[in-house]
């Protein structure tokens, strides 16, 4: 009887003993205490359920002007209006909810495109070095010195000048954001991989024959995986901000609900009714806090060279 | 001598990055649409006769490599042509010269602001690390990195301009001589710059902060810290002396290289304040297709920021004589 329970423990819980905690469970197991991170990843998830659910939260359907017939444009918050209503009779709070989609959208858009450039440039032009690496890395510093946001504006005026109706929007403005923001990210990617590269476990998996290809995806990638995924978190953060910016200088899509669309005609009038910015201005900040905070606790988390 | 032959080799390197930008720039802008186009929309009287001698008047019939070139002997020779819808064809670099004082003032003034005011928060911030004043200046620095300047103007301008009236909400001076503040032009301009520049200092105080504390404490763990202390320093000459020129690298970094977006971020705060320098003059060219004036000012912040860059990268081995110019 003894016995047998004793081989019963010792079996359920060998395999979890010999396998030891693995990296990922170290960083989940920091993360949850972290909770500056946690409140990030929580402002996260609050965004992402207003976005999924934006139909069922707003109360008035998408560019709605029900206020303007019954002439109660620019009226202040109140219970029928939760952030009040703008020049147009648009109901704030409904715009700031599907705002949160838009915002989403060009986050995770560019930073997809962004971090797939830099990851990129970044492992071919630290492992290989050479002329490769000269050549990217010129590449990179060219992109590192252009006045970004400058290069930015006239290039999304090109688009919607020579692109055919019903091209453009808030992808291409994604696009171009992630075209433009890849720079800094290769940097720090390549160093991190001339850091792995130098490893003893690259140079054995070199001796026993494993091809470039290999060696790049299969040893060098998954080690400098924590960096990027921090680098991305963080893009996500910029991108956001980034669009924004450009939407506030009326250079966005102007049939897209964004927050910088919100507040770029909220700057016409902040004599008149402050509530029109200040809303989609509060939940930028917001979003990209839960980035940033989501960013750092994930740095702290995932940093292998940290130990508890 | 290798500090020349290093500046040498490093013009041979930005004099073609700068052309390669220009060259960037300026067949955007000529993909851009036809600025013709749009002067002449508005007017039903005009013939397409005119339209096409106001595009021969512009040299815009010409091929874009003929334009591109005359553009680049035009401006070696120090003139950027003439603006399309500004003050009746002003000359840009005029333009250009009349604006950027007024971009430099208010940039430069916040940025210096901010350096004065960061190196001792981040400083005392680190030295006593996780106390209750280090938390509230990382979270208000976190806090600061996440508003959008544009979101943090527009707020200061509700609340100091409009509900207590302290401060004009833009511009950089009453349009009437007769109002300006105590009839002065100075006091008239500093009071009107105080909320952009409060704004952009703030801003720029966040990332600043940040980087000087986190420096500052990988640079006080070192052995060499130690080393002084131990050999009997004060502690003020062991942090402001020994490991604040240590810790002072990566700002200088961080400054040149920001220096560059600095002056590109211009058309945000300039537009929220209403601010006219080159910034707000950018967005409104490229609004109005204004060729001349979109590519004069992309020359003037592109050699501002290679010069930055330039000076950065000398700095360097000035503050650290470990790394060596090659």
């Amino acid at each position: 009887m003894k016995n047998e329970s004793d081989s019963k423990s010792w079996s359920k819980s060998d395999g979890a003993r010999l396998k030891g905690v693995s990296q990922w469970n170290i960083a989940w197991r920091r993360f949850k205490k972290n909770r500056a991170a946690l409140a990030g990843g929580f402002i996260i998830g609050f965004v992402v359920f207003l976005a999924a659910f934006d139909f069922l939260v707003a109360p008035f359907p998408p560019n709605n002007i029900s206020a303007f017939y019954s002439g109660e444009t620019r009226v202040p918050p109140s219970s029928k209006y939760l952030f009040g209503t703008d020049y147009v009779g648009h109901d704030v709070f409904s715009q700031v909810v599907y705002g949160c989609r838009s915002a989403l959208y060009v986050g995770f858009g560019a930073a997809a495109i962004a971090m797939s450039l830099a990851i990129l440039v970044g492992l071919f032009s630290g492992y290989y070095g050479g002329l490769v690496d000269n050549i990217l890395m010129r590449i990179t510093e060219i992109f590192l010195v252009i006045p970004f946001l400058l290069i930015l504006l006239v290039f999304l005026k090109v688009i919607t000048a020579i692109a055919p109706s019903g091209v453009g929007g808030l992808t291409i403005v994604t696009i171009m954001i992630g075209m433009f923001s890849w720079a800094s990210n290769a940097r720090i990617i390549r160093s991190e991989v001339l850091r792995v590269k130098e490893s003893e476990f690259i140079e054995a998996s070199k001796s026993l024959g494993a091809s470039n290809t290999r060696i790049v995806f299969k040893h060098i990638f998954p080690n400098v995986l924590h960096t990027i995924i921090v680098l991305t978190t963080l893009m996500i953060a910029n991108a956001i901000l980034v669009e924004a910016a450009v939407s506030f200088l009326g250079f966005g899509d102007p049939n897209a609900i964004t927050w910088g669309q919100q507040l770029q005609k909220a700057n016409e009038a902040v004599k008149e009714a402050w509530w029109e910015g200040v809303f989609p201005g509060f939940f930028i900040t917001l979003l990209v806090l839960g980035f940033n905070l989501l960013g750092n606790g994930l740095r702290d988390a995932l940093d292998p060279r940290l130990r508890e | 001598m290798s500090m020349i032959r290093y500046l040498i080799r490093r013009l041979l390197y930005l004099i073609p990055l700068f052309f390669g930008i220009l060259i960037i720039v300026f067949v955007a802008t000529r993909l851009a649409g036809n600025p013709v186009q749009l002067m002449t929309i508005q007017n039903p009287h005009i013939t397409s006769e005119f339209r096409q001698r106001l595009t021969e008047y512009y040299g815009l019939d010409k091929p874009v490599y003929y334009q591109f070139f005359l553009f680049i002997w035009q401006m070696l020779q120090g003139n950027l042509g003439n603006s399309y819808a500004i003050r009746g064809g002003i000359a840009v670099t005029s333009l250009i010269d009349d604006y950027a004082w007024l971009t430099f003032q208010l940039q430069l003034l916040a940025l210096l602001f901010s350096i004065i005011i960061a190196i001792p928060i981040g400083i005392i911030s680190a030295k006593k690390q996780y106390s209750k004043l280090d938390v509230t200046v990382t979270t208000t620095s976190l806090l600061g990195t996440c508003i959008p300047v544009f979101y943090m103007g527009i707020i200061t301008i509700i609340i100091f301009a409009y509900f207590l009236g302290w401060f004009p909400a833009g511009g950089a001076n009453a349009i009437l001589q007769e109002r300006y503040l105590f009839g002065s032009l100075e006091l008239d301009r500093i009071w009107h710059m105080v909320l952009p520049t409060g704004v952009l200092t703030f801003a720029l105080l966040a990332p600043i902060v940040l980087l000087v504390r986190s420096s500052m404490l990988e640079v006080l763990r070192q052995d060499y810290i130690l080393a002084a202390r131990a050999s009997g320093l004060s502690e003020r000459s062991v942090v402001y002396k020994h490991a604040l020129r240590n810790a002072i690298i990566p700002v200088v970094t961080w400054v040149g290289i920001y220096f560059g977006s600095m002056l590109a971020g211009a058309p945000i705060t300039e537009t929220v304040f209403n601010w006219p320098g080159v910034g707000r003059l950018f967005v409104e060219a490229t609004t109005k297709l204004d060729f001349p004036v979109i590519m004069g000012i992309t020359v003037f912040i592109t050699i501002m920021t290679l010069i930055a860059n330039l000076v950065t990268d000398l700095m360097y081995g000035y503050i650290d004589p470990r790394i060596r110019l090659e």
